[in-house]
């Protein structure tokens, strides 16, 4: 039929080619994934389907015929395929699928990012606040974390818990007793370790071939030290209104220490350039001393150096925080890292939304945890005496069956997995995730959204942490941080900071 | 048959063929349009497919750029979105970055134009002096592996040698002037840097077309040069060099319609808080903005004015090209 209205339009010899023209459109319509994924739902109807995407931080992620994960199916009865991201390309990834359309079931978003607001605000994702109290886990999420996870007050996703006091010094303790210090306990005390972990030796090999601190690209470390110099967590109330954390005189002060560590060559003099994937090499390598990081960083390091050098006793210690002029402070996290999210394009209606829901809820369980955390009993793990035992024997292959599976585990409204025995390091890093909570600083716009850093957020951000290195390797002086500010100011930070405190009076009514 | 193929030529450069070929002019008045095209049918045909492919692939998603004119959301869609004329554009020419941003894509366009430009055809015509063929063939097998790299590979590269901890260049720096230098984050490194990587990466590779246009120089020519005893760089000067020039013009006018791309991987890699001042361009811009922060319509409209640019300078250098005798390149 088609082919005789086209001799009769085109004449015989142009039919050809224009079957060919339109094959190749039909092609291209082929091609398009939502139509052939649609139809292969259908056909499973006895087990849900559910795709997720989420971050994996080894190269080697899950394949889904991993074992693990074939467990884990027959738990949730749910088939389930998995997309992985390697965690340092995660954010472009998520914006270019955001675009796309093509959405997974489950979408890990790792913050509130402006593409995710702005997709929120066009209605893309099912809003799961009411949902919620219908699951057993899920109910009984953290009013706070769900607070502080909230856009415009609402819950589009279900956060991933993490410990509040989570970050932290790691530091060489066996190098401390060499140069005869105790484990500091002010700024100075801080000071004092990283002079002497620079210049006397603390590795006793008689060569100047270390250095204190160890500070890569990543702007993190800064901002957990400038916490202790009293500066704002971000936001800080000034005479009834809120103002940026780089304004204050505090931030300064920390800025000076920091350039004075920078000076007296205390930290890596490449820093700036510092690629933060191997930032934790000149530790592990014994050329530096002390990383600022999130505490977990210290018992991963432990571990590595006493398997790399078994003759360490106990190379590795940790501290909350160093006392500063307002006592003892330290930058919490946002209570979580990331949120699971539920796309409305791939989840059509409420009945397949509360499928989806079901199975994040089964995924809080203890055997969902378990096998995320520790693999399959007999196969990973083995429990003797109430102890974790480790069948693994450092073998890749084997821990890639299931590492990263836990990064679209909630943790709500705890973590059940079996605890490996505790080291000394891990014994402390309990007590500090404790301590710490006590003296963390809030941020008083965490759950603020803002229209002016949606849209110029990244900017804005730029302008002062690149103005906070160059002061720190003295591009520029204070009158130079100034001009950032100012700059700042104009590019766009006046009307964030009238809208933030707009948002502010209102919450406080 | 014979008229058929001068004909085809003919249809590719008619200007060029017309000038050297006066019997042309008469077949061509011979024969109305139609004629052509009924006796040249099966090659219209096959042209077809090509045609095809340029349609759907490459102007069908033209239709995108719309979005440079709304306030894009991919979960409206392009006709669910809203219109906001050139608002995209008037904030992006507001924007303080803007100049920054002209400034430093400006000036790492007439560093690559200036110094990376010239470089394989100062390579070429060095090779092409070259006596001994074998040692003329190993040294451009050599020459042309960097092109394989990545910038991944090339930046890490940088990073080994330039670094100040421990870096080789800097070890020998520090020998000489007591102090080492900060190539990677100094923002007057930057440039230097960013010209030294794209030379020594692509330049071997870049002879290739113009080693081509120097195999078709006529050796009578550099005979008669010899009778009338021109020596090396009189007949480097006189033969060689206007036998590629036309080669040289085309390729200048290629590069021109990609001026203001300044490579996004090489920049974006390269970069750091300490030289953004100098590596902010508008590729990496376009990133930042669209990718990382997700406003689709704003990077639209800054790459569209970068192609605007292009196509404008492609245009106005063919021109120029042209009345200043050059062949062109349409």
């Amino acid at each position: 039929m088609k082919k005789r209205i086209k001799k009769r339009l085109f004449g015989k010899k142009v039919a050809i080619p224009a079957i060919s023209a339109a094959l190749l459109f039909s092609l291209a319509a082929c091609s398009d994934s939502e139509t052939s994924r649609s139809k292969s739902k259908d056909e499973k109807d006895s087990k849900n389907e559910i795709r997720i995407m989420t971050t994996a931080y080894t190269p080697d992620p899950p394949s889904d015929d991993s074992p693990v994960l074939k467990e884990l199916e027959k738990f949730t009865n749910t088939n389930i395929t998995m997309n992985w991201v390697l965690d340092s390309a995660y954010q472009d990834k998520l914006n270019i699928t955001l675009a796309s359309g093509d959405l997974p079931d489950v979408m890990m978003i790792p913050s509130k990012i402006p593409s995710f607001v702005s997709a929120v605000r066009d209605g893309a994702f099912w809003e799961l606040g009411p949902y919620l109290k219908d699951y057993p886990n899920l109910s009984k999420a953290n009013e706070i974390t769900l607070q502080n996870s909230a856009i415009d007050g609402k819950t589009y996703g279900i956060y991933r818990a993490r410990p509040l006091g989570r970050l932290g010094v790691t530091f060489r303790s066996d190098w401390l007793n060499n140069v005869g210090l105790e484990t500091p306990k002010t700024i100075d005390d801080f000071y004092n370790v990283l002079k002497a972990f620079t210049h006397n030796d603390p590795d006793g090999n008689g060569k100047d071939d270390t250095y204190g601190m160890v500070v890569s690209k990543y702007n993190g470390p800064w901002d957990i030290m400038q916490i202790w110099f009293g500066a704002p967590n971000k936001w800080g109330e000034k005479n009834g209104k809120l103002e940026p954390d780089f304004m204050s005189d505090e931030y300064m002060n920390a800025l000076k220490f920091f350039k004075k560590l920078y000076d007296e060559k205390l930290i890596n003099e490449d820093f700036a350039v510092m690629d933060p994937q191997k930032w934790g090499d000149p530790l592990l390598n014994g050329q530096a001393g002390v990383i600022v990081d999130v505490l977990d960083r210290g018992r991963r390091a432990d571990e590595d150096l006493k398997k790399a050098d078994p003759s360490l006793k106990e190379p590795i210690d940790i501290l909350g925080a160093v006392e500063g002029p307002k006592g003892l402070r330290s930058l919490p996290t946002a209570g979580y890292s990331g949120l699971l999210a539920i796309p409305k394009s791939s989840v059509k209606t409420e009945k397949e939304l509360k499928q989806v829901l079901t199975f994040l809820d089964k995924v809080n369980e203890e055997e969902s945890q378990k096998l995320a955390y520790n693999g399959i009993e007999g196969r990973h793990y083995e429990v003797k005496d109430g102890k974790l035992v480790l069948l693994t024997n450092n073998d890749q292959a084997l821990i890639n069956e299931f590492t990263d599976l836990n990064q679209f585990h909630m943790g709500i409204p705890e973590d059940r997995f079996i605890k490996p025995e505790m080291t000394p390091v891990r014994e402390k890093e309990q007590v500090i995730l404790k301590e710490n909570e006590k003296i963390v600083v809030p941020n008083p716009a965490e759950s603020f959204l803002s229209e002016v850093y949606a849209q110029k957020g990244q900017q804005l951000d730029n302008i002062i942490n690149d103005a906070r290195t160059k002061f720190i390797v003295g591009q520029i002086d204070e009158a130079g941080f100034k001009d950032a500010i100012k700059l700042w100011r104009s590019t766009g930070g006046d009307d964030y900071i009238k809208e933030i405190n707009d948002l502010y009076k209102k919450t406080k009514k | 048959m014979d008229s058929l193929k001068v004909q085809s030529v003919e249809t590719v450069d008619p200007g060029y063929n017309a000038a050297k070929n006066t019997a042309n002019v008469e077949i061509k008045s011979d024969i109305t349009k139609f004629q052509r095209l009924k006796r040249d049918k099966w090659l219209y045909l096959l042209l077809i497919p090509g045609l095809a492919y340029f349609i759907i692939f490459k102007y069908l998603p033209m239709w995108g750029i719309v979005i440079a004119f709304q306030d894009y959301s991919p979960f409206l869609g392009i006709f669910g979105s809203k219109w906001v004329g050139f608002e995209n554009f008037i904030d992006f020419f507001k924007n303080p970055d803007f100049f920054r941003l002209l400034e430093n894509t400006f000036i790492l366009a007439c560093l690559d134009l200036v110094f990376f430009f010239p470089a394989p055809i100062i390579l070429a015509l060095l090779l092409n002096e070259l006596r001994l063929q074998a040692y003329k063939s190993v040294v451009q097998t050599f020459i042309y592996v960097p092109h394989f790299m990545s910038w991944v590979i090339i930046a890490s590269i940088t990073y080994i040698f330039f670094t100040t901890s421990g870096g080789v260049v800097n070890e020998i720096v520090s020998l000489i002037y007591g102090k080492e230098i900060n190539f990677l984050s100094a923002p007057e490194w930057f440039r230097p840097l960013i010209m030294g990587q794209i030379i020594w990466k692509e330049s071997g590779w870049g002879t290739v077309i113009f080693l081509a246009a120097l195999a078709s120089v006529d050796k009578e020519q550099y005979e008669a040069a010899i009778v009338d005893g021109a020596g090396r760089m009189r007949r480097l000067w006189h033969v060689t060099l206007p036998a590629v020039r036309s080669t040289i013009v085309v390729l200048l006018i290629l590069r021109l319609g990609n001026f203001l791309d300044t490579g996004f991987q090489q920049i974006f890699l390269m970069s750091n808080s300490l030289n953004r001042s100098v590596a902010d361009v508008f590729d990496t811009y376009v990133y930042f903005v669209g990718i990382t922060q997700g406003a689709y319509s704003y990077s639209t409209a800054v790459g569209l004015f970068k192609g605007i640019v292009g196509v404008v300078l492609v245009l106005g250098a063919n021109k120029l090209a042209k009345k200043m005798g050059q062949d062109g390149i349409f």
